[in-house]
């Protein structure tokens, strides 16, 4: 896949950028707080890699840009493009509480309906189907970031998109981390 | 299946029909780990998406483990050795 490889140069690259920012102070940064920093260097630089192209990207710069610490680290690794603009999350809100509103009126009137009918066995089964089926939904949208406003069949697309993206992370991450351990090893052998 | 009614009540410009989900599903399921060959009918969706939500959680905690392991690296690499330097110029 070769949109892979190009995240993966993307990335790395915004990566290393947003580690120089802010890892740029001298070895007297506290492991816990380098680790933070490391992690949220590494969620910027996927989701600015990924410049405006998915719901989720949005959502997550629109996060971090409330934030004043990371705001910073977004403003210099985003650029002057900012194809991610702040009006979006404003109508986004919205939308989620109407729509939220729109759901919990729907289910109810469902379940109604659903009370009135005799049960046979196979509408039962395919009802629970449905339940369990929502009910993951729901886990699967807070784990994608700006999944609460997204509908079940951009949320899967999404969801596909952020499991490609999330692997590109989890590579280059691991990738340095074995060299900065082989070259420590080879230094003290 | 009964969810053909969906269409009906389905809003705005597209309708999301039962084979768009199950293709979308059926790609969500070749990304998981350990795929199985299975046809995806309503009982596995839930599956799919289950491992799905665990899949991610997994691919969350392996981000934040390498970050732990890259910040005790980093602090413990020796100061005064050449590879350390070009670690250091890359990315500090």
């Amino acid at each position: 896949m070769h949109t892979c490889s190009k995240l993966k140069r993307e990335f790395t690259k915004k990566w290393v950028k947003g580690l120089q920012i802010c890892c740029s102070s001298k070895k007297n940064i506290d492991i816990m707080e380098r680790k933070k920093k490391i992690k949220l260097c590494a969620d910027i630089a996927l989701a600015s890699a990924k410049n405006a192209t998915t719901s989720w990207s949005i959502a997550l710069i629109s996060e971090a840009k409330k934030n004043d610490e990371s705001a910073i680290l977004v403003d210099s690794l985003i650029g002057p493009e900012s194809a991610f603009k702040q009006q979006k999350t404003m109508c986004h809100n919205k939308r989620v509480r109407s729509k939220k509103i729109l759901k919990k009126s729907c289910g109810i009137s469902q379940r109604m309906k659903k009370m009135g009918r005799p049960h046979k066995s196979s509408n039962l089964a395919t009802y629970i189907a449905k339940r369990l089926v929502k009910k993951r939904t729901q886990v699967l949208q807070r784990l994608v970031p700006g999944g609460e406003a997204m509908d079940e069949v951009s949320l899967i697309k999404e969801a596909l998109d952020y499991i490609l993206s999330l692997r590109v992370q989890v590579d280059v991450m691991r990738s340095l981390a074995n060299a900065t351990e082989a070259l420590n090893q080879s230094n003290i052998s | 299946m009964s969810s053909r009614r969906s269409r009906q009540s389905s809003s705005g410009a597209s309708r999301i029909s039962d084979d768009q989900i199950i293709q979308l599903i059926s790609k969500l399921q070749q990304l998981l780990p350990g795929t199985r060959i299975q046809r995806s009918n309503k009982a596995s969706a839930s599956k799919v998406l289950h491992e799905t939500c665990n899949y991610v959680k997994s691919l969350h905690r392996e981000v934040d483990d390498l970050s732990d392991r890259l910040s005790q690296l980093l602090s413990t690499i020796d100061a005064d050795s050449p590879e350390a330097s070009i670690v250091r110029s890359l990315i500090m």
